[in-house]
């Protein structure tokens, strides 16, 4: 089960992975592993959360994908970023600092209460 | 030591989940396997049974994964379902067509006794197929525009809904013009007998009744996995 923070993250992880495929294309463990590495290991999801979304961004023609063999002799599957992603993930990115902007501003301006004497 | 069969045994049943849909089960699985594997490859310590177990428990529920790609799966089938109508509807359309112009090449004429139920044909067939071409378009453009659901939630089962209803009602109009363009054949081959010509409309009637008949399994084939997965969700 998921807590509030996880739930949170949900609401964002198609811009999330998004930004994860952003620096070029990777398979699904080295996705969730950017994903750890550029949000200091704050945003730890059970692995298998990322491959529905990174199907479901590849139908909407936001990501495309391609299979290609591991040095280990594995098949692998490598997503990237489509023009049309880059696109979204641009739109998105302005969307949140706006979002971020305002929720700062207004966090950042509460006074804490006095404490009765 | 290494766990005998657990990340097979994993990838096997989010695998099997996934059976309605074999191309995203096979997809999945060779993914999922290459994940588990490289995990483990990544793990730090030696305990390699240890480090499997770990992958196991990091990677997630297998059944909740499975849940969320098998309702992508059923978006990406009901738009090809929506395609396959509009294709269904365009090779029917040219049958009829064809048809119509061999019948007109070959100057076949319709028994003078029998135009009025011609005519009485022939209008339930005109309007059948125009209703069923604006059903197709309409729920082509319906399901199109959809976005990805994230969930099966009542939102997407709604789209669902309205999709296969329209579906269904565009299906029977289909099946009611090809009947009624099996009448207009049956009566124009009764007034000229059957002849070796006789077979250009026999076979486009056949691509008829062979598109209508394709389509409606899609649209049962559709209707049966949105029931798949609900039992899957609500598991």
């Amino acid at each position: 089960m998921l807590g509030m923070e996880g739930e949170m993250l949900k609401g964002h992880l198609d811009m999330i992975v998004l930004a994860a495929l952003s620096a070029g294309p990777a398979h699904g463990y080295a996705v969730i592993e950017e994903i750890r590495r550029r949000s200091g290991g704050a945003f730890d999801l059970p692995e298998g959360t990322v491959y529905p979304v990174l199907h479901r961004l590849e139908q909407a023609g936001l990501l495309s994908s391609r299979w290609v063999t591991a040095d280990s002799g594995r098949r692998r599957r490598v997503y990237g970023v489509t023009k049309r992603g880059d696109k979204m993930l641009a739109d998105r990115r302005k969307v949140w600092e706006q979002f971020s902007n305002a929720i700062g501003g207004l966090l950042g301006g509460t006074r804490p209460c006095k404490t009765p004497a | 030591m290494q766990n005998p069969g657990l990340i097979d045994d994993y990838v096997e049943r989010l695998a099997r989940k996934l059976d309605f849909d074999r191309s995203l089960s096979r997809c999945v699985r060779q993914e999922v396997e290459d994940h588990l594997r490289e995990a483990v490859a990544a793990d730090t310590t030696n305990d390699v049974a240890a480090a499997e177990r770990r992958a196991v428990a990091n990677f997630g529920d297998p059944d909740v994964i499975a849940a969320q790609l098998a309702v992508i799966s059923l978006a990406k089938q009901s738009r090809r379902t929506s395609s396959a109508s509009i294709l269904g509807i365009a090779a029917i359309f040219l049958a009829m067509k064809g048809r119509v112009a061999w019948y007109a090449a070959a100057q076949w004429t319709t028994n003078i006794d029998l135009r009025s139920i011609v005519g009485i044909v022939g209008s339930v067939d005109r309007y059948a197929f125009w209703f069923s071409v604006i059903a197709g378009i309409g729920c082509w453009l319906y399901i199109g525009t959809r976005r990805f659901p994230h969930a099966f939630d009542s939102m997407f089962r709604k789209q669902l809904d309205r999709f296969l209803l329209v579906s269904t009602v565009m299906i029977a109009a289909l099946m009611a013009s090809v009947a009624s363009d099996g009448i207009l054949t049956a009566i124009q081959l009764s007034g000229t007998g059957f002849s070796a010509s006789s077979l250009v409309p026999i076979l486009s009637m056949a691509i008829e009744i062979l598109c209508a008949g394709l389509l409606a399994l899609h649209i049962r084939g559709t209707t049966r996995r949105v029931t798949q997965i609900a039992a899957l969700w609500n598991a």
